[in-house]
């Protein structure tokens, strides 16, 4: 035991880095070092008890003395001593465990939207998606002979009734149930009977939105729709309006968003600056009638925003048919709760 | 739909004005412009000339006609290839030298024969893309007249969105862009000069009658003419502008009814009047088929509207396709000299229906489709014959302008109250601007004293586009312009707000099953898919049925959102070795027979539409299968809990038999909530497992009825009292046959009762090495305590002692 006490003195004397101290302490303090070694290797049957124990006591000594030779020559190489309970516990290993899944992006935006309406104080409201034809485009002033009343555009049932074409469909709905004045939206997954591609889903989502009250005019909508588009881009947004066509709202609009991306300027996404967005109006008064509402005494607006679109907009999504595809790959991205 | 800015100028001046303003301000007053095109016609160089010497030779397999063109100055030999070069035509030359776009004429030789220079067709000329003939002109145009004279060099067309017409088809013709862009920039709008027909008043009628009622209108007017009169080529005028819409131009009489169609809106048809004796229009009334201008025989159903000639001996035949197609019996020729001029109005559904049936939408069908006001019907057979007496073709008219139906073509009266217009504006228009701009579009418009607003809408509207006030403030506000509405933010009263708690819940399910079970959310479609029910051997029973499914073997509506889950497991299993999804969404059930036709106004009488919330999870190895459904049902539990944990908690009860593929006995259980099942979880079996994933792995689904899961968004909790003075708690391991399971367990402590017991809780089960075959071992924790002091050692240990007592009658060894 002098012997290594000496040649670990002599070691540690001409180590020159923190490398050549660690070194020798792998070396005699190591699992596989001398000194810890020194017990395995030594064969205490021929030891009497107290030989044994002054063995022990000099090995104790032996390492206590190693040990702090070690210390001293490592700090002085200026290296920190070796720490062997960090080097057990790995910090940068990512976490482990159960991990959050995922919401669909259609929930995500759906449940966003709700959040800054019912901040506006807009209620939030579920209809059917099996509709009938009344729902869907009678009380909405759609006439019989309306191309949506075709085959062409709509899912029809073998009893007649239909796959509702817009959540358009729960105004009516909404204003026999609640009367006015009213503020709603009523998001929801809508139909229509159309080829799919990268663009066009024969199923998604819309929200419809709904207020009526005495004196809603044309500049509420534009305000109300202004403000909405601020807070879902969480930026002062430039939207216009123009003349649109919707048979359950007169006057009706296209409301135009100022492409947040080139600023107006046009570019490849909005072409001419302005994003066409949402289909709005005043509500039309027959509309208000099958609703039970007098038109003579309230008015009110209606909107439709694609929650498809919006989503699609909002996370990049190119192809819309990925959204019902159930390809985990793409919805467990939407980590996001 | 295009827009020829050349013709537009024949009613309002547009010097000055750059396309891309007058797109802008189309598509914010109007309709929506999708964009602009400037032609360029290669008018500079090309002479009008006429053919004096024609001889057909041959060259190789074509056959070419050699011509001398005599184009005023001087005469070009030319050899033209054209089936039309004929003798005595009038068309278009260009000489050597020549630019036609970037073609260069020169001088050649063809055949053997000098020719120097080219006869055009309307694609050399970049009329348009027709290149098959020479174009032609009537034969009054002078030769060596040049081309640029009688067409410009460039025409601006502006596309239109069809969709933002829908309501307006007065925009179906040009002269109804022309009033609009009139109001809009402020300039004056020409009348459309038309031919008096009410001066023949005194002739006799032409018989004309309706017996559909899908006819609203329908007049007939006869003319006679030289035969050959009306086929010669129309003035160049009309086919400049037929041509840039990308219309061919056949003759003076087609190419007049296409032009006013353009123009006006208002479809018209020609007959040679010796075939038709008179006219009724009436449903076809059985099937049978008819030939069309086109020389297509068409299959036709008894509710087609035909125009049929009613023969004086009682016999009817149709000879045209109501508002489609006329019959090639009927057929203006160059041997016609009496024509009868149809000019009608029909309705938009019939028009459609037949039409997308025979998929022969015309430009007339498409113009029909949108409504057309009847009072065009007048104007229409006025503007034909005014173009015509232009054109200097002579007719003498045989009848009198012959109506049956109703014009309405007299003015319709609205009144809006006083202030109400401002009112839905939010903006304070003047009197002086809401008169003007309805005048500017042709409305009358006058307030009274007391401020209401008298408005006169002119036939030319339809009654679908402008019939209520709020048609009117659309009318002013579009074209005083939305961009100077300021906005407003209503002002309502506050009150709590209503909330639709199905809609919370759901969305908190969401973030349980996502935020605590790794669950990740898809969206399947609405209906079933045959093809797998098959592969999985479910069949559904009585569903609800698309009578036009996307693809055939999906017109079922799910009743289960289950196999659209399940179908997902294969798709993903290549690529993950374990994934959980859910949905969320409805299923369908039917109420009462599912092919009854009887309409209902509430879908609720004939469709049961419920929320589900149901779930897989796929496994490929790792965990037991026993593992990995409590892992699932444990997610189900804590669902439980976020909506009733104290009031209503949930239950679960083995399954009783095989009602679907994913059930089987054993294998699934009921989850009830007070008494009544709301929904099921179980473990795939191996036939469900070895149909969907072969390769191995194991499955666990569950389904949720949402609308029978009672509970609160914020629900109550049952609190506990924590006791004041410590407690103590004792572990037991306790071994029970497997085959009885935890909950028979469970029940036989339950009867186990002291004043110390607080709680139990169960721990965990083994039932590996060193259990005895069919044994397993449950370790439970019983917490006890005393409200009034602390336990004491004797306390603790009679404790223990009782249970080991009790343990002992009851039979259960201790592990």
């Amino acid at each position: 035991m002098q012997e290594i006490k000496e040649r670990l003195e002599r070691d540690l004397a001409n180590a020159k880095s923190a490398a050549d101290v660690e070194q020798i302490r792998v070396q005699y303090l190591g699992r596989k070092g001398c000194i810890t070694t020194l017990a395995k290797g030594t064969d205490f049957s021929r030891f009497s008890p107290e030989e044994k124990k002054q063995f022990g006591i000099r090995l104790n000594q032996l390492k206590n003395f190693a040990t702090e030779a070690i210390q001293k020559a490592s700090q002085q190489a200026g290296a920190a001593a070796p720490k062997k309970k960090a080097s057990a516990l790995d910090l940068t290993a990512p976490g482990a465990g159960r991990r959050l899944g995922a919401l669909h992006p259609i929930t995500l935006t759906q449940m966003e939207l709700e959040d800054i309406f019912q901040g506006m104080g807009f209620s939030v409201l579920a209809g059917p998606e099996v509709e009938s034809e009344y729902f869907c485009f009678e009380a909405l002033n759609i006439p019989h002979d309306h191309p949506a009343r075709d085959m062409q555009d709509t899912f029809w049932l073998k009893n007649n009734l239909i796959l509702r074409t817009h959540t358009s469909a729960n105004q009516v709905r909404t204003l026999l149930r609640f009367g006015a004045p009213i503020r709603a939206v009523f998001p929801g997954r809508c139909f229509r009977y159309e080829a799919v591609d990268p663009s066009h889903e024969n199923t998604f989502y819309q929200c419809e939105g709904l207020v009526v009250d005495e004196n809603i005019s044309v500049a509420n909508l534009i305000a109300v729709m202004k403000t909405l588009l601020s807070e879902v881009f969480r930026r002062d947004v430039k939207v216009r309006l123009r003349p649109g066509f919707f048979p359950f709202v007169e006057p009706g609009f296209e409301l135009d968003l100022n492409c947040l991306l080139c600023g107006g300027k046009g570019c490849s996404t909005c072409g001419d600056g302005w994003i066409e967005l949402i289909p709005c109006g005043l509500v039309h008064p027959e509309v208000l009638r099958h609703g039970g509402i007098d038109p003579a005494k309230y008015s009110g607006f209606a909107f439709g925003i694609g929650l498809t679109r919006l989503a699609m907009m909002k996370y990049g999504i190119r192809d819309i048919r990925t959204l019902n595809a159930g390809d985990l790959r793409f919805n467990k991205q939407f980590a996001v709760l | 739909m295009f827009i020829s800015l050349d013709w537009i100028s024949d009613f309002v001046d547009l010097s000055g004005l750059d396309p891309a303003v007058i797109a802008d301000r189309l598509t914010m007053a109007t309709a929506e412009v999708e964009g602009f095109e400037t032609i360029h016609r290669f008018v500079n160089g090309p002479l009008v000339g006429k053919i004096i010497e024609a001889e057909k030779i041959t060259s190789g397999e074509k056959t070419l006609t050699r011509c001398v063109v005599d184009c005023g100055n001087r005469t070009y030999p030319t050899v033209c290839g054209a089936a039309n070069a004929a003798l005595g035509k009038t068309v278009v030359f260009a000489p050597a030298g020549t630019t036609l776009g970037d073609k260069k004429i020169e001088s050649t030789t063809m055949a053997g024969h000098p020719s120097e220079g080219i006869l055009c067709s309307a694609a050399e000329l970049g009329l348009s893309a027709w290149h098959e003939i020479l174009f032609e002109l009537p034969t009054d145009v002078p030769a060596g007249t040049p081309l640029s004279d009688l067409i410009p060099e460039t025409d601006t067309l502006i596309e239109i969105d069809n969709k933002s017409l829908t309501h307006r088809p007065d925009l179906w013709g040009h002269y109804g862009f022309a009033r609009e862009l009139s109001a809009i920039f402020g300039r004056p709008l020409k009348e459309l000069p038309l031919y008096d027909v009410d001066q023949f008043g005194s002739l006799p009628l032409y018989p004309v009658k309706i017996e559909d009622a899908n006819c609203l209108c329908y007049s007939a007017l006869r003319f006679g003419v030289t035969a050959g009169s009306v086929n010669i080529p129309s003035p160049v005028v009309m086919q400049r502008r037929l041509h840039a819409l990308g219309q061919r131009t056949y003759n003076l009489l087609v190419d007049l009814t296409n032009y006013v169609s353009l123009e006006l809106g208002q479809p018209t048809h020609a007959f040679d009047a010796d075939t038709v004796s008179g006219i009724c229009v009436a449903p076809m009334g059985k099937e049978g088929t008819f030939v069309t201008l086109d020389s297509v025989e068409r299959k036709m159903i008894p509710e087609d509207m035909m125009i049929c000639d009613d023969r004086p001996d009682g016999t009817r035949v149709p000879v045209a396709i109501a508002g489609i197609m006329g019959g090639l019996a009927t057929e203006v020729t160059d041997t016609t000299t009496r024509i009868v001029l149809e000019s009608a109005n029909f309705t938009a559904l019939r028009i459609r229906q037949t039409a997308q049936r025979l998929d022969l939408r015309t430009d007339a069908s498409q113009r029909y489709e949108k409504s057309q006001p009847p009072a065009n019907v007048k104007v229409a057979t006025r503007r034909i014959l005014r173009l015509l007496a232009d054109s200097g073709t002579v007719f003498h008219v045989e009848s009198r302008f012959s109506m049956a139906g109703d014009l309405a073509d007299s003015i319709r009266t609205i009144t809006l109250p006083p202030g109400r217009l401002n009112a839905l504006a939010g903006i304070d228009y003047s009197n002086d601007t809401v008169t003007s701009i309805l005048r500017s579009i042709g409305f009358q418009a006058d307030f009274d004293a007391d401020g209401v607003l008298t408005v006169g809408v002119p036939p030319f509207r339809s009654a679908k586009d402008i019939s209520i006030p709020e048609d009117i403030v659309e009318e002013v506000m579009r074209l005083y312009g939305f961009d100077n509405v300021p906005p407003v933010m209503p002002a309502m009263p506050m009150r709590p707000l209503f909330v639709e708690k199905s809609i919370r819940m759901e969305h908190k399910a969401r973030r349980l099953l996502a935020a605590a079970y790794g669950f990740c959310e898809v969206h399947n479609y609405g209906w079933f898919n045959d093809i797998f029910l098959k592969k999985i051997g479910y069949e559904p029973g009585p569903t609800l049925t698309l009578a036009n499914p996307a693809a055939q073997p999906e017109s079922r509506l799910r009743i289960t959102l289950i196999p659209n889950l399940l179908a997902l497991v294969p798709k993903n299993r290549p690529l993950m070795d374990a994934f959980r999804c859910f949905e969320l969404g409805r299923v369908y059930l039917p109420k009462g027979d599912i092919d009854d036709k009887t309409p209902c106004q509430d879908s609720a009488d004939k469709c049961l539409e419920l929320p589900r919330l149901a779930g897989v999870s796929y496994l490929a190895s790792g965990r037991t299968p026993e593992e990995h459904y409590l892992e699932i049902k444990a997610a189900i539990e804590d669902l439980g809990a976020l909506y009733a944990r104290d009031t209503a908690p949930i239950e679960f009860a083995a399954g009783r038999g095989e009602p679907t593929p994913w059930q089987r006995e054993g294998e699934w259980v009921e989850i009830r909530q007070e008494g009544k099942v709301i929904g099921a979880l179980g473990v795939a079996g191996k036939e469900l497992l070895s149909a969907l994933i072969p390769e191995g792995g194991m499955i666990v689904w569950f389904e949720l009825a949402l609308d029978q899961f009672r509970g609160d968004l914020y629900p109550e909790v049952h609190l506990r009292d924590l006791p004041r003075f410590p407690g103590s708690w004792q572990d037991f391991s306790l071994v029970w046959p497997l085959a009885d399971g935890y909950e028979k367990l469970a029940a036989k402590l339950d009867q186990f009762s002291d004043p110390l017991l607080l709680s139990r809780e169960f721990l965990t089960s083994y039932k590996g090495k060193g259990m005895e075959p069919g044994m397993a071992s449950y370790s439970f924790r019983f917490l006890i305590g005393a409200k009034d002091h602390t336990l004491s050692g004797e306390e603790i240990d009679g404790f223990h002692n009782k249970m080991l007592g009790f343990l002992k009658d009851a039979g259960i060894a201790i592990r």
